[in-house]
């Protein structure tokens, strides 16, 4: 059973690991909306910008 | 139609609509707006919006309109309240985008405004329908976002600052936070309660079993400290208010296992609950993030008083000039101006000659509402034709449309007292729960001091085990999805329960069993055909409902072309078709000056003064609503209607649909009053409205359900939104409703069972842990499997709209 004590500590950690990437991914938006993120890289279809454009583009992007 | 539909918004086109070039290929649209949208997009590079759309976009708006409007909002006294400064270099504002249909909107907006000079980042959410945009104040300014969005064919409105903060993102962060917590938590606590449970038939050594203990205690004591912090803050507050609501069982029992199983992971006897506890907290805190998604699916109230509240006022000056200015800054016995179209921006006196005003937001009435100089203009109501010149008479809270948005206040804070019912027989079984340890305690303290606590705690942590624990969240929880899956979003859980128990249900008609169109009843003419042709050729085109009714009425007959096409606001049209000058419109229009108004929905179409045909229209019922009324009425609910409209219109609709109780012209208040009566004789009654005008009254009913189409769906406010395209949902969703109740007091009853049967054996402490184990689990697996039969046998129905908002809930 010796082989317990390496391991529940580690299944706690990944717990704790899991956790915060979790609550990183919350408050980065990840959640906010679950309906439209899903739909825009089928839309993504990049065209030819104007040059002023494409900078303010590629920025955001 | 072969005349065809615009390419931008879908709206049927007039004989010579202007054209668009689009990626190099015209197209015909129907207005200036939407050419100038279409072709600002093609200039973007953005056209590839066209072909990923999934829905005709909304009519964009006139292009002068929205410069003027988007102007204003550059006005200190507005921006104040509109625009947040973060730092230095970045200003946000949030913004009530209309018109957003699909995410093919989203990328639009999102593209379009990313390629403006100065703007920092753009959100868009499509549930929510709002934007948030982040800019630099140097480069930009709002009014050039607002000009930059109407360009590209949408109308926004900015919220007040303090929607900024948006409650609803950080009420569904902090719920997605808890609900990881208590998931994380009660999947390990789950592992360590399995290996003591395991551990129960093969003599796990006391070293072990005590680990796996604390282990629990490790990983149970953020869900409770943390994740259930919600219903110890309920009940607090409940407690506080000096009531028993729903939380504080619920508190009380989270409190209690937690605290029983602390004492025994002290102690090192008797079993721990860590698992239950999480499990507990777990399956109420999903129940509650379905129905938190569902209520900010379905649109809020604040946010439709904001789309009604006018923003701007065209204010005369003293030496006569026109000033465009906030709403807000007006002042008793200012003078304003009124244009076609636009809202009348607050309660005043008309001192033009006449107007026409559409008041439906305060009477429900849909018909047109005539005034004369001297006449009340109510702010908030819609002017039909114009302009009118109008002097203020009461601005801010005095106005009706202010009072209007204080019935609501209070209507809703009426309705808690009497849900409480409910909540005080879940308070009870607590109580009793308490008086049996209490007996046991006092009981075995005469009895064996030493054994007392042993079995108290026996007492308290069996009968609050899982079966218990899961037998209203599992049923509710699944009812919530089963629904949502026909198209049916429950906004409050409580609604499931009034729905079941309805005896009355209260339809409003406008909007709710009629839509908004027309549709042609009948034509009085020598050759109808004929008739219908030559006024489909004036009308084609024309937005006014009537208009529309005839357009769509001939679409099988072969279009004629009608020119020097001259409409009339509020009159009608006139034109010429195949060299014969044609009039369509009202008696007094139709025939130049006979003004013997007797037949107020007849439409006349006349030759040169003498009348060629006559038009009966009547408002079109929904699809579905006979089926709807007649599945309530055969499931024993009765059926009433209650209007605004006049009598005729009321009783002929209420004739198709087979009404018999029906109330017409009556005022919101007098709505809420019968609702009132009904209440007061025993009833319980679930008002069914648009939930935009008539908001207010439906929060006065037990179950408010609001049906809206489409875009709108978003907009409604109610306990239940459904799509008004699937009205017979309404019968399906009280047929699962009243299941649910059904399932959860099985479900109640076989955990009372388990509990009665258990608790005294586990008093006497003759149940073994693994039984105990055993039976728990088992019990569990009972309700769950109960709660899934919910929705087994009623099929659905149809399928509801494919609109982006009905599809992706789970």
């Amino acid at each position: 059973m010796n082989i317990l004590v390496v391991m529940i500590p580690l299944s706690i950690l990944l717990l704790i690991g899991a956790g915060i990437a979790f609550f990183w991914a919350v408050e980065h938006d990840q959640f906010d909306d679950m309906d439209t993120p899903k739909l825009l890289p089928l839309l993504d279809d990049p065209t030819p910008q104007e040059s002023d454009l494409e900078s303010e583009e590629t920025k955001d992007a | 139609m072969n005349v065809g539909n615009c390419w931008h918004c879908g709206e049927p086109l007039s004989t010579n609509p202007p054209q668009a070039t689009v990626a190099g290929i015209a197209h015909a649209v129907c207005c200036n707006g939407c050419r100038a949208a279409a072709e600002w997009i093609d200039r973007l590079g953005l056209a590839d919006y066209y072909r990923l759309r999934s829905a005709p976009s909304a009519r964009a708006p006139d292009p002068q309109d929205a410069q003027r409007n988007a102007q204003t909002w550059a006005r200190p006294e507005l921006a104040r309240h509109v625009v947040r400064t973060l730092d230095a270099g970045h200003s946000e504002a949030l913004l009530l985008v209309d018109g957003i249909r699909c995410a093919a909107c989203v990328w639009l907006i999102e593209r379009s405004l990313s390629a403006t000079h100065g703007i920092a980042s753009v959100q868009v959410n499509a549930t929510a329908q709002r934007a948030r945009i982040v800019w630099n104040p140097a480069q930009t300014d709002l009014p050039a976002i607002l000009a930059a969005l109407a360009q590209t064919g949408y109308s926004a409105l900015p919220l007040d600052a303090a929607a900024l903060d948006d409650a609803r993102r950080r009420e569904s962060r902090a719920a997605l936070k808890r609900l990881a917590v208590a998931g994380f938590g009660a999947m390990q606590a789950m592992m360590y309660a399995s290996a003591l449970y395991l551990g129960a038939f093969t003599a796990m050594d006391a070293a072990t079993r005590d680990a796996m203990r604390w282990l629990g205690l490790l990983v149970a004591t953020p869900v409770v400290f943390y994740s259930a912090r919600p219903f110890f803050a309920g009940a607090a507050r409940a407690l506080r208010a000096r009531t028993l609501g729903m939380d504080v069982p619920v508190a009380l029992a989270i409190a209690l296992i937690y605290a029983a199983s602390v004492v025994e992971a002290l102690r090192g006897t008797g079993d721990v609950y860590f698992d239950s506890v999480s499990m507990f907290v777990f399956f109420l805190l999903v129940g509650r993030y379905l129905e938190m998604r569902a209520r900010h699916r379905a649109g809020n109230l604040a946010d439709a008083m904001a789309r009604l509240t006018p923003a701007f006022a065209d204010r005369i000056g003293a030496d006569g000039g026109i000033e465009r200015i906030a709403a807000l800054e007006l002042r008793v016995d200012d003078r304003v101006q009124i244009a076609q179209g636009e809202r009348v921006p607050a309660d005043g006196v008309l001192e033009s000659a006449a107007c026409r005003a559409d008041e439906a937001l305060l009477t429900g009435e849909s018909a047109p509402v005539r005034k004369l100089r001297g006449d009340a203009l109510v702010g908030g109501s819609l002017l039909l034709d114009g302009p009118a010149i109008a002097r203020v008479t009461r601005v801010g809270a005095d106005t009706a449309l202010a009072s209007i948005a204080a019935l609501v206040a209070r209507a809703q804070s009426e309705r808690p007292r009497l849900a409480q019912a409910g909540e005080r027989a879940a308070a009870g079984f607590v109580a009793r729960v308490l008086t049996l340890a209490a007996l046991c305690a006092i009981g075995w303290s005469i009895k064996d001091p030493s054994r007392a606590l042993t079995a108290t705690l026996a007492v308290l942590v069996v009968s609050c085990p899982c079966a218990f624990a899961l037998a209203v969240p599992a049923a509710l929880t699944r009812a919530l999805s089963v629904l949502a899956a026909r198209g049916v979003f429950v906004v409050h859980t409580d609604a499931i329960e009034n729905l079941a128990l309805a005896t009355h249900a209260v339809f409003d008609k406008t909007g709710t069993l009629t839509d908004a169109e027309l549709e042609l009843a009948h034509i009085d003419a020598a050759d109808r055909d004929e008739a219908l042709a030559l006024a489909a050729a004036l009308a084609r085109g024309n937005r006014h409902p009537v208009a529309q009714a005839l357009a769509r009425a001939a679409a099988e007959l072969a279009p004629r072309n009608a020119q020097e096409i001259r409409s009339v606001a509020g009159n009608g049209i006139e034109g010429v078709v195949d060299g014969r000058h044609l009039r369509l419109g009202q008696r007094a229009f139709a025939l130049e000056g006979d003004a013997s108004d007797t037949d107020d929905d007849a439409v006349f179409l006349t030759e040169d003064g003498k009348i060629f045909a006559t038009f009966g229209l009547r408002e079109r019922v929904r699809a579905g609503a006979r089926e709807a009324l007649d599945a309530l009425r055969a499931d024993g609910v009765s059926v009433e209607l209650a209007s605004g409209d006049a009598q005729a219109k009321v009783d002929a609709v209420a004739q198709r649909l087979g009404i018999e109780i029906r109330h017409a012209r009556m005022s919101p208040a007098e709505k809420l009053e019968r609702l009132r009566t009904l209440r007061a004789d025993g009833a319980r009654v679930a008002a069914v409205g648009d939930g935009i005008n008539d908001a207010p009254v439906l929060a006065g009913a037990d179950v408010a359900v609001a049906i809206a189409s489409g875009a709108e769906l978003a907009q409604a406010a109610g306990d239940i939104v459904l799509d008004g395209e699937n009205l017979p949902a309404l019968a399906q969703a009280r047929a699962i409703a009243r299941e649910t109740l059904a399932v959860l007091r099985q479900n109640q009853r076989w955990a009372l069972a388990y509990n009665l049967a258990v608790v005294p054996l586990g008093a006497l402490g003759f149940v073994p842990p693994w039984l105990a184990a055993i039976g728990m689990s088992m019990s569990s697996l009972v309700v769950i499997l109960n709660a899934l039969r919910i929705g087994r046998s009623v099929p659905a129905h149809t399928q509801p709209a494919t609109s982006t908002l009905a599809h992706s809930l789970p």
